[in-house]
């Protein structure tokens, strides 16, 4: 819509909305506008980089329950208004953006704990708590979510959800989908429901994996049931250093394979290692740099560490240490800090991308060929960071020091860099994203990465949101 | 403009959200527009363009800053968001574009006029938030206004400094070498400028006699955040009280806008919700004793929470529990 606030309507349906959730929660100044139209994706921010003005909301609007969530989405279809989910605003694929205007449903104010269940070691908060309020929180009863995102700051429990988002303590922890126990859901027309209580059973096909991941298209998470668990007694890093990536990543695929459980590995290829790792841990070498650490009874711990170590050592490598390890744990967030996080003028991505151990080096060389061989004036460095038995996730980035002036341009070779490595991903088995999401940067390739299966998603879409007003746009689902 | 000298900050802070946890405004109004991110992209749009100045939304929400410096305090690279507003805010009242309600509480800051009372060597300063005076009865006391601190956060540097000036000379008239504030805010303006006399805040001079039981010390941004003091938990360890963390960890600000000096007088309803997220953090709002070193927190804490306990640092002090 984006409608003039000179309008007569525009004054109804604010009215309406202040009737849900207060005159004071609904919020239409110039200020709210900007700090709602720009997210943690570069073409926003570039274009508010260069003077021009992003897509604003018609409304900002906080609701404090989920009953005023659902008369929300009852005055939304009445007027046929997009309803954007908000929860941090720190997505990077533009998932939050409100590219048709309309209300901004900013869920920050349903921000309790609701119940932390010391028996079942689960917690139950509404979905607006940040992520750091909500680990502080539950450290305060005794225990930890384990959730130690790069955003954990900035996000919010609802924004993980919204995008299947993952932590540095994944590999042994698990992403958002393994998290999550249930979930309260608004639906688009306004009905609240509950997905089962446990997230393992036989009763039909999952809806709380259904729902997770959605990114706001299908409905409005509210509350969440998630695990939670003991502080560990112990928790120790090891570092070494290999001569290429793919001898690092043999070791990391056997430590793996071999059924040992860290709760972290981390392998930066050379150019990352040159790059980030000199400039953030201050190690200057040339190679690939594989960090792990293992967590639990100190026994446990000291033993798993013994085995990996064992499976480094059976290669050429040199041993960093547990010093060098304990370097990366103690600054895992100063990498997305200024200056050290990639910032304008430059132009950045991360071309996450997922896939079995068979194929992730093949989707390596795929993607680094695409853009250094396409684009010459790009950089591409990456590393490896949440991993599973089965294979692990790439997370590549290009960066651009000097893009084109002209935003038009820079975004259509943004676009096309991302266009070419992400097909190019694809085509070795790789799945275009393993925990930023889809949003609205990768929405045109969910088709092509789906085949005939998106047509189901489409369909559930259809279903649950007949009006669409559900973050239109998004996720490959069409736009208003 | 004053906010050129900050562009490295405007540059860092416009799109990083890595502190928004500890926005205090932030946490309160959930706006994105209160985060130190919604402020720099707000400069930003100053610094494109100076006619956006002319956005009364926009420098509305300049001026709602409360100034914790939490988010400095917390960033690997300590960029100071606080001091972009505070020279964001200089530009707006050189621009003659203040809010006519900071205009009017100017006008009235600029009437300070100081006297100094009582005999002694050392020289306490009685803020206007301030009712402690059992812990100085051995002080001569300067009172009378505001030293000028408050007109400097607002953005009048050239009132602030004919402010401090009468302040300075009514202290040099005073003939003590040592000057003790309780304003942490007071302090760390008098700290820095106030030549030829030893400034000390009331934690770093008061002796108190001994106590025990548990505290919570709401920690003071300027002590903690402007000049990485400790001085207020040291002297309540110091004194035998078991120190009690507030809330769920070290680094929020609970102070409902002691930074911002006169915060209450200007955005009410914002100090309240501040005080709302103390008694919402609190394990036992009617049981726990809060020990705060700014009396400007107090006062608002009693106005608006009045079913907390608090306590200031100076009075534990002399009374104990």
């Amino acid at each position: 819509m984006s409608m003039s606030n000179q309008n007569y309507s525009y004054e109804m349906i604010r009215s309406e909305l202040t009737w849900v959730v207060g005159e004071e929660y609904v919020q239409c100044s110039d200020s709210d506008k900007l700090g709602h139209s720009i997210d943690y994706y570069w073409v926003p921010e570039l274009w508010h980089d260069r003077g021009k003005i992003p897509t604003p909301p018609d409304f900002v609007v906080h609701p404090a329950t989920t009953e005023q969530v659902a008369e929300v989405m009852k005055i939304a279809n009445n007027y046929g208004i997009p309803v954007t989910p908000w929860g941090g605003g720190s997505g990077s694929q533009g998932g939050a953006l409100p590219m048709y205007g309309g209300i901004i449903l900013d869920m920050k104010r349903m921000n309790k704990v609701l119940e932390i269940d010391a028996v079942s070691m689960t917690a139950t908060a509404e979905v607006g708590i940040n992520a750091q309020h909500l680990e502080w929180a539950v450290e305060k009863a005794g225990y930890s979510t384990m959730h130690f995102p790069a955003s954990i700051a900035c996000a919010t429990l609802g924004g993980f959800i919204a995008h299947r988002g993952t932590g540095v303590l994944s590999t042994k922890y698990g992403k958002m989908e393994d998290i999550i126990m249930s979930l309260e859901v608004v639906t688009p027309t306004g009905e609240i429901i509950n997905t089962l209580p446990v997230p393992r059973h036989a009763s039909g096909p999952d809806l709380t994996q259904m729902f997770l991941g959605s990114e706001g298209t299908l409905g409005v998470v509210t509350k969440a049931t998630l695990k939670i668990h003991p502080i560990p007694e112990a928790r120790k890093f090891h570092a070494f250093l290999f001569p290429t990536m793919h001898d690092a990543m043999t070791a990391g695929a056997k430590i793996m394979t071999s059924r040992l459980r860290p709760c972290v590995i981390r392998l930066y290829d050379e150019p990352e290692t040159a790059k980030l790792i000199k400039k953030v841990l201050g190690i200057d070498k040339q190679g690939a740099y594989l960090v792990f650490g293992f967590d639990g009874p100190e026994k446990m711990v000291d033993l798993e560490m013994e085995e990996a170590c064992k499976i480094c050592r059976a290669s050429e490598h040199e041993d960093l240490g547990t010093d060098m390890g304990q370097a990366w744990w103690d600054n895992r967030y100063k990498f997305f800090y200024p200056p050290y996080m990639f910032q304008l003028p430059q132009a950045f991505g991360t071309l996450d991308t997922v896939a079995t151990f068979s194929n992730i080096e093949k989707v390596y060389w795929a993607m680094k060929n695409t853009v250094t061989e396409n684009f010459p004036q790009a950089q591409f460095i990456g590393h490896f960071s949440h991993w599973y038995e089965w294979g692990c996730m790439l997370y590549a980035r290009f960066i651009i020091d000097t893009p084109p002036e002209d935003p038009r341009e820079a975004i259509a070779l943004y676009n096309k860099i991302w266009d070419m490595a992400i097909r190019a991903a694809i085509k070795e088995g790789g799945v275009i994203n393993e925990h930023h999401g889809v949003g609205l940067k990768l929405g045109r390739i969910m088709k092509e990465l789906y085949g005939p299966a998106f047509k189901v998603l489409q369909d559930v879409k259809q279903v649950l949101d007949p009006n669409n007003i559900m973050n239109p746009g998004k996720m490959g689902f069409k736009g208003k | 403009m004053y906010m050129e000298k900050y562009l490295d900050v405007i540059n860092a802070c416009r799109f990083c959200f890595m502190c928004r946890h500890l926005s205090p405004l932030g946490n309160v109004t959930f706006k994105e527009a209160d985060t130190p991110r919604g402020r720099a992209l707000i400069m930003d749009r100053f610094r494109l363009d100076r006619a956006n100045m002319n956005n009364s939304d926009y420098i509305q929400t300049i001026y709602e800053s409360p100034l914790s410096a939490a988010c400095r305090f917390h960033c690997v690279s300590h960029y100071d968001e606080a001091g972009l507003m505070l020279a964001g805010r200089k530009d707006i009242v050189e621009a003659g574009l203040a809010p006519e309600a900071v205009k009017t509480l100017a006008e009235e800051l600029k009437q300070a006029q100081f006297k100094v009372e009582g005999a002694g060597k050392v020289l306490y300063y009685r803020d206007p938030y301030s009712d402690n005076a059992d812990a100085f009865s051995g002080c001569k006391v300067i009172s009378g206004g505001d030293t000028g601190k408050a007109l400097e956060v607002l953005g009048f540097s050239a009132d602030a400094e004919a402010v401090f000036k009468r302040f300075k000379q009514a202290v040099a008239d005073s003939g003590c070498d040592t000057l003790v504030c309780s304003c942490p805010a007071s302090y760390d303006m008098l700290k820095n400028k106030l030549d030829g006399v030893k400034v000390l805040h009331s934690s770093e001079y008061i002796e108190g006699r001994k106590g025990s039981g548990q505290v919570y010390l709401l920690e003071s941004d300027y002590l903690k955040n402007y000049n990485n003091m400790t001085s207020a938990a040291d002297m309540l360890i110091r004194l035998g009280y078991e120190l009690k963390p507030f809330g769920t960890n070290r680094e929020e600000s609970y102070t409902a806008g002691e930074a911002a000096v006169v915060y209450d007088k200007l955005y009410p309803r914002l100090a309240e919700k501040l005080c709302e997220r103390i008694v919402e953090l609190a394990d036992d709002p009617g049981k726990d004793i809060l020990v705060t070193a700014s009396p400007y927190t107090k006062a608002v804490l009693k106005k608006y929470a009045p079913q907390l306990k608090v306590m200031l640092l100076d009075e534990i002090a002399v009374k104990g529990v």
